[in-house]
């Protein structure tokens, strides 16, 4: 099969159905069938298919207005929170589909966490931010009445704060003022922060919408180590506009370009030197997006 | 206006310096005429006054000469190319209406008034002059029309006071109007807005007309208007002050032990008392304020987080919206009739007036508000947060209760604060709903809860009985002449602005903690 797609009335290359196929080992976390997704009128994806693998960095990259970040957020549903988002197809996590009608969205959106493009720590103590989703899903608790019945957890939640600050690489540097307020932090500290929080909760899937670029270099080059260290875990996929970190911390990569189309998606170091599509080669190489 | 030759353009700048300095100085000498002019108002000085034995109005006649001479001056240099200056080539109509409606109002009044012209003659006049004085307004040099009519304003009201037109004993009847105006309080308006006309144009004229000069007159307006606003509430409140301290502080001793009496403030009103006192209208606007609030926040509030967090935009949301705006807008009298007609005779035998009731009516009217401000504090609260709290698989409601309602709190407060402040003044609802006349003893709402042994289980007599509150108590010893003298009234008025000032108080309090919990 393949596609034809035009840019301002002019006939583009064929998108070739072999540039999205990706034969790899073991199971795959997503598979994506034919995902179309609307705002309104607008079509942000067109029918997208693609497998994404367990325990590994995927990277989605194109240019701004691409649907990256729309693909992103339909694999934890997020797009429900936007009326006018209409979605079309299926999104399988380990086999179930997450659109279906039995889905828990809570338990899902637990499972596979999110961390945002600007960081957004709540106006609460470190502590707090880290504890906020065990304590809502009652894995901790620290309330009066619990510490009235004996079941106090406070040593429990030292430990999985401790342990997911040591995680996102951030204990070092806030081990000694956990109550200060997350807000007076450094942009990169909070980001950091952001993703201990993902942590928190014992995620299985960390979906990233453009971490680092808010941040300065040598905060970008931390979160870029973090994720490389969160892929022996866990299975990362992480949408970014930046080719050099895609090629840097990813294993495998997908490109999509404008008007919503998944051009060319495989391993990281195959897409960067030797890409099918001739518009894949264009836009790494800097000629056009 | 630029010169092409260096030589004469040294010249220029040298001229222009001193053309802005000569500004400079109109500016500072018209803000003193100024203020000598609210001083004047607020009788520290009287018009008859002679300030170092120079009669008042003549000071105020050769202040405002010397401004308005000045200011046409540089206006006129200006216009000449004599002194450098980036004025437009015209004006525009934004300038021309204000020079229009001058010359409309001092033409209209000098022919009609002073000269005793019938109708059919100065009203002519006047349009025929406000027309022509728009479109000199409009369409003249700028540096033209930001200094001729203002100067020449200045310098008409100075001739009028220095030739003695208008004296402090002069006094205008107007046939038709109810009002006379007597010179010793037209004398100082008259001289406030001449100085403020030669103040704003020589503000401009410092700065070399243009962009930068109606920026320099822009700022020295503004300036002027929130100098004027403040001064406005430090005078109110230094008049209710200065007419209630005294009688309000009556009596007060020390003693017994480390303990303050203040007689006023601590006692009721009637026979058992040396002086009477406020303290069951105290007692009473407490309950009042506290009963409306413990009433309106949660609903206000629980409106609010439907409104804004599960609502969809539609329809139904801006009948809402409309209906809260109307509410908040509805005079109080209209609450406190909708109380008398429908709450009194479902709340007591015989429909009898009591705190219940009161607290009802006055939440009835804090609801709005609450809901407005609570709304626009959920909202402005970042959907970042909302977006992090979902994606980590919290739910809908918890997320609302642990992040976006903590978040909004200072903005709840500020508009629980802002309606305290409305409720606890109001008068007609009290009464109408509540108020019973001066108490020897304040209610005890706390003492009043007894149990019952069928349902309710739980009454209190108390919040059934009838109070005083002190708006009540104002507009009942001022108006109506109950229980005493006006003093009585003035610091019963003292004592209730100090009572809202408390409620002010523990509001930003609380709105300040809730905030340092947010940000540190």
């Amino acid at each position: 099969m393949s596609v034809e797609t035009t840019v301002n009335g002019e006939p583009e290359e064929q998108i070739e159905t072999e540039w999205t196929e990706y034969g790899f080992g073991g199971d795959a976390a997503f598979s994506v069938r034919d995902l179309d997704v609307y705002y309104d009128d607008d079509r942000a994806l067109r029918s997208i298919d693609i497998d994404i693998p367990e325990e590994s960095v995927t990277a989605l990259i194109g240019p701004s207005g691409c649907g990256k970040s729309t693909f992103l957020r339909c694999l934890n549903r997020m797009n429900d929170r936007i009326r006018a988002a209409r979605i079309e197809g299926s999104v399988a996590f380990r086999d179930r589909d997450i659109y279906g009608t039995d889905v828990d969205l809570v338990e899902l959106r637990r499972r596979i966490g999110m961390v945002f493009q600007q960081p957004n720590p709540f106006p609460k103590s470190i502590r707090d931010n880290i504890a906020y989703g065990p304590r809502k899903h009652g894995d901790i608790n620290t309330g009066l009445l619990s510490r009235l019945l004996g079941g106090d957890d406070r040593e429990r939640e030292e430990e999985l704060v401790e342990r997911c600050l040591r995680g996102a690489a951030l204990w070092e540097e806030v081990s000694d003022r956990l109550d200060d307020n997350a807000l007076g932090l450094s942009g990169g500290q909070q980001q950091r922060l952001c993703i201990a929080r993902a942590l928190a909760v014992d995620p299985e899937v960390i979906l990233m919408d453009e971490p680092a670029s808010a941040l300065d270099p040598i905060a970008t080059s931390k979160i870029e180590d973090l994720v490389e260290d969160l892929a022996e875990e866990y299975t990362v996929v992480i949408v970014t506009h930046n080719m050099q970190q895609a090629a840097r911390i990813s294993d495998q990569t997908a490109v999509f370009l404008t008007g919503g189309h998944l051009v060319e998606y495989g391993d990281t170091d195959q897409i960067f030197e030797n890409p099918q599509s001739q518009r894949v080669e264009d836009y790494i190489t800097g000629k056009f997006g | 206006m630029s010169a092409s030759h260096a030589s004469s353009a040294t010249i220029e700048d040298d001229r222009s310096g001193v053309a802005r300095s000569a500004a400079t100085t109109a500016v500072g000498l018209s803000v003193l005429t100024m203020l000598l002019a609210v001083a004047n108002v607020l009788n520290w000085i009287t018009t008859d006054a002679s300030v170092a034995s120079v009669a008042l109005s003549t000071l105020y006649g050769v202040a405002l000469a010397v401004a308005g001479v000045v200011t046409v001056a540089v206006g006129l240099l200006s216009a000449s190319a004599v002194i450098d200056a980036n004025a437009n080539d015209t004006s525009g109509v934004l300038s021309g209406l204000p020079v229009g409606l001058l010359a409309l109002s001092v033409v209209g009044l000098v022919a009609s008034q002073t000269l005793g012209y019938g109708v059919a003659i100065w009203a002519p006049a006047a349009l025929v002059c406000a027309v022509a004085a728009f479109l000199f307004g409009s369409l003249a040099r700028e540096d033209l029309t930001a200094t001729l009519p203002w100067g020449g304003f200045a310098l008409f009201v100075a001739a009028v006071l220095l030739a003695g037109v208008i004296t402090p004993s002069w006094t205008w009847d107007p046939r038709h109007l109810g009002v006379a105006l007597t010179g010793t309080i037209t004398v100082p308006c008259l001289a406030f807005a001449a100085s403020l006309a030669t103040a704003w144009a020589a503000a401009k004229a410092t700065q070399g007309f243009g962009a930068r000069g109606r920026q320099a007159g822009a700022y020295l307006l503004i300036g002027a208007n929130a100098l004027f606003m403040l001064s406005l509430l430090v005078l109110l409140v230094a008049f209710v002050v200065e007419k209630g301290a005294g009688h309000a502080l009556r009596g007060i001793h020390l003693g017994p032990g480390l303990s303050v009496h203040v007689p006023f403030v601590m006692n009721g009103a009637g026979l058992g008392y040396d002086i009477d006192g406020v303290f069951p209208a105290i007692v009473g606007t407490f309950w009042l304020v506290f009963g409306a609030l413990v009433f309106a926040v949660p609903l206000g509030v629980g409106a609010a987080v439907f409104l804004a967090e599960y609502a969809e935009r539609g329809r139904f949301t801006t009948v809402v919206d409309i209906a809260t705006d109307g509410l908040w807008s509805t005079p109080s009298i209209v609450y406190g009739l909708f109380g008398y007609a429908f709450i009194l005779p479902r709340l007591s035998p015989g429909g009898r007036p009591n705190v219940l009731a009161g607290m009802l009516v006055l939440g009835f009217m804090l609801i709005p508000l609450v809901l407005i401000t609570s709304r626009e504090a959920i909202d402005s609260v970042p959907d970042a947060y909302r977006d992090a709290s979902v994606a980590l698989g919290v739910g809908r409601w918890e997320t609302i209760r642990s992040v976006v309602l903590p978040a909004a709190v200072p903005g709840v407060i500020t508009g629980i604060i802002l309606g305290v402040g409305r409720i606890a003044g109001e008068t007609a609802p009290i009464i109408l709903v509540a108020a019973g006349g001066l108490n020897a003893d304040p209610i005890r709402v706390i003492h009043g809860f007894r149990f019952t042994s069928s349902p309710p289980f739980v009454a209190n007599d108390a919040l059934l009985s009838a109070t005083n509150a002190l708006p009540y108590q104002v507009y009942a010893v001022i108006e109506t002449g109950v229980g005493g003298s006006e003093s009585f009234g003035w610091a019963s008025a003292f004592v209730l602005l100090l009572v809202v000032l408390c409620f002010y108080a523990v509001g930003i309090a609380t709105r300040m903690y809730f905030q340092r919990k947010l940000e540190r």
